[in-house]
């Protein structure tokens, strides 16, 4: 038993998948803590369709699919940052006309894609056991400099996450800061189109968050929390792909959704606010 | 001369063809502390939102002296504090009340830059003086209309600004705690060399300190001067519309419908 684990870790895709795991769960929860907290999870909607759409739209012109997916994110990025600050149009809105129309655009290009729909598809749901070391090495690179940015500017993250407006007020580089985000989430997407794909990928950027939500009120601990939840369920996922032979995206998500239900069920959080609830009855 | 802290010349916010504030002119001097009453839609927030920067507008402003646009220098955010009106929040949200405070000085210790025990402990001294200390641990989520008022006042000042803007601090407050508010905001004016603008609709409760008030009415200024000429039936029944009446008791003036 523990030497046909060993047999199955020395090879290189396995090695390959759980490092991507690992930095895939860990990138896209750093992040989810910003999608949780800023309640902005259309924003990560959106952008993993710009991302997919615009990968589609590559492989349609013979570009590189995640250059030119990292590319249309970006654009998003830069239409809907300054789109959702305008306070004559509901976010909401913008988001679901954006949203609607990439999609629109990425099944328009498979359409017409009908030679390689299957890696088409792939962009789509990813896949963790054939990624390639470039893949692994932009992945990286990625998960790292995310990381970096929120151990520097942590303070100044809690001050505009705590509330935007009064960061700005208080001459915290509120647009600077936001806007870095909102670049990160584009990269993560993008570089994770090969792990999970761009329709799986928003999972992981909204549940992470939402189970350390059901847990913490430190947000340090946050960020720990979701990272972790983020390569468990990765983990997990990729462990019950290969046991149960399941496409490995599906079981990622699936993994990530079960962590949160179980977060719900045991959070002491909302414990608390029950037994507070029953103190003042009495 | 004395210096002024803010003087606005001919400032105009237009939006979607609509004028927000036309030709307002003001000027305020330093420590003065002045309210801007009026109606709802009167341009109040707009006002404010002028001068802490967050609004486009067209006309001269400068404050402490130097001319300022919307967009800002950290200097120049750092000079002026803000206490919004009671905003919603997450009651799950990963702060507590002492962080919430401490988020206003992030700004003045900069990037890269750690806070040091001396701006925590002048952080826990504000909580002291805005009676929320004992709450430094509890998260800002969980307290009351009027704790988070309370403690978003201590952020403001934690900040070491010059101007305190104050945007209907105690709207939706019940009356004890607006009035528990108010003399904190007066005891705020009277221990720091400080200007501060004070928006309201409600002239039934202003601070006591607030000597001046400058009435908008549809975007342009209405009355300056006195806070006492201000608030007669008169000048009140003009600016809302509809006729009001003041009277006086115990030596407090009070509005009601005439």
């Amino acid at each position: 038993m523990v030497e046909s684990i060993l047999e199955i870790l020395s090879c290189p895709p396995i090695q390959r998948a759980l490092a991507a795991c690992i930095l895939c769960g860990a990138g896209s929860a750093l992040l989810s803590v910003f999608v949780v907290l800023m309640r902005m999870p259309l924003i990560g909607v959106s952008m993993s369709h710009a991302a997919f759409a615009g990968a589609v739209l590559g492989m349609l012109m013979g570009f590189n699919p995640f250059l030119s997916g990292f590319i249309l994110c970006l654009l998003a990025a830069a239409v809907l940052g300054p789109l959702s600050d305008r306070a004559d149009m509901a976010p909401e809105n913008i988001l679901g006309i954006m949203f609607s129309f990439l999609m629109g655009v990425a099944f328009l290009g498979m359409g017409i894609l009908t030679r390689s729909k299957a890696s088409a598809l792939s962009l789509m749901w990813g896949s963790l056991l054939t990624l390639s070391n470039a893949d692994l090495a932009v992945l990286a690179v990625v998960t790292i400099a995310l990381t970096v940015f929120i151990v520097l500017f942590f303070k100044e993250i809690r001050a505009v996450l705590f509330n935007r407006r009064l960061a700005a007020a208080s001459g915290v580089p509120e647009r600077a800061i936001y806007y870095t985000l909102l670049f990160f989430t584009g990269a993560v997407i993008s570089s994770n189109l090969a792990t999970v794909g761009g329709l799986l990928i928003f999972a992981l950027l909204v549940q992470p968050g939402a189970v350390a939500m059901q847990l913490t009120y430190n947000l340090k601990t946050f960020f720990w929390i979701s990272a972790a939840t983020g390569m468990l369920a990765c983990l997990a996922g990729l462990t019950a792909s290969y046991v149960f032979d399941i496409p490995s995206g599906a079981a990622v998500v699936l993994a990530a959704t079960i962590l949160f239900a179980l977060a719900f069920v045991f959070s002491p959080k909302r414990r608390r606010t029950r037994a507070g609830a029953n103190k003042s009855i009495l | 001369m004395t210096e002024h802290a803010l003087i606005l010349e001919d400032v105009s916010v237009r939006k979607s063809g609509n004028f927000l504030l036309s030709g307002i002119n003001l000027r305020i001097e330093k420590n003065e502390f002045v309210g801007v009453i009026g109606p709802n839609g009167a341009g109040k927030t707009t006002l404010l939102n002028v001068i802490a920067g967050f609004e486009k507008f067209s006309g001269g402003l400068r404050l402490f002296g130097k001319g300022q646009t919307w967009r800002r220098s950290r200097a120049a955010r750092l000079s002026i504090g803000y206490v919004p009106q009671l905003a919603q929040i997450d009651p799950g949200f990963p702060i507590l009340a002492g962080q919430a405070v401490m988020t206003g000085s992030v700004g003045r210790t900069g990037l890269f830059n750690k806070p040091g025990k001396h701006e925590q402990m002048e952080a826990l001294r504000l909580m002291e003086m805005m009676r929320v200390a004992h709450l430094a641990g509890r998260p800002f989520g969980h307290l009351s209309g009027g704790e988070r008022q309370k403690v978003l006042l201590a952020r403001a000042i934690v900040q070491q600004p010059d101007l305190l803007l104050l945007d209907e601090p105690t709207a939706n407050l019940d009356i004890a705690v607006q009035k528990e508010v108010l003399n904190l905001i007066d005891e705020i004016s009277e221990s720091r060399a400080l200007t501060i603008l004070f928006v309201t609709h409600d002239f039934n409760m202003l601070p006591a300190r607030l000597r001046r008030a400058v009435l908008l009415k549809d975007g342009r200024k209405f009355f300056d001067g006195e806070a006492a000429l201000a608030l007669t039936g008169d000048v009140l029944s003009r600016l809302f519309e509809y006729r009001l009446e003041t009277f006086e008791r115990n030596g407090r003036r009070f509005v009601s419908y005439g």
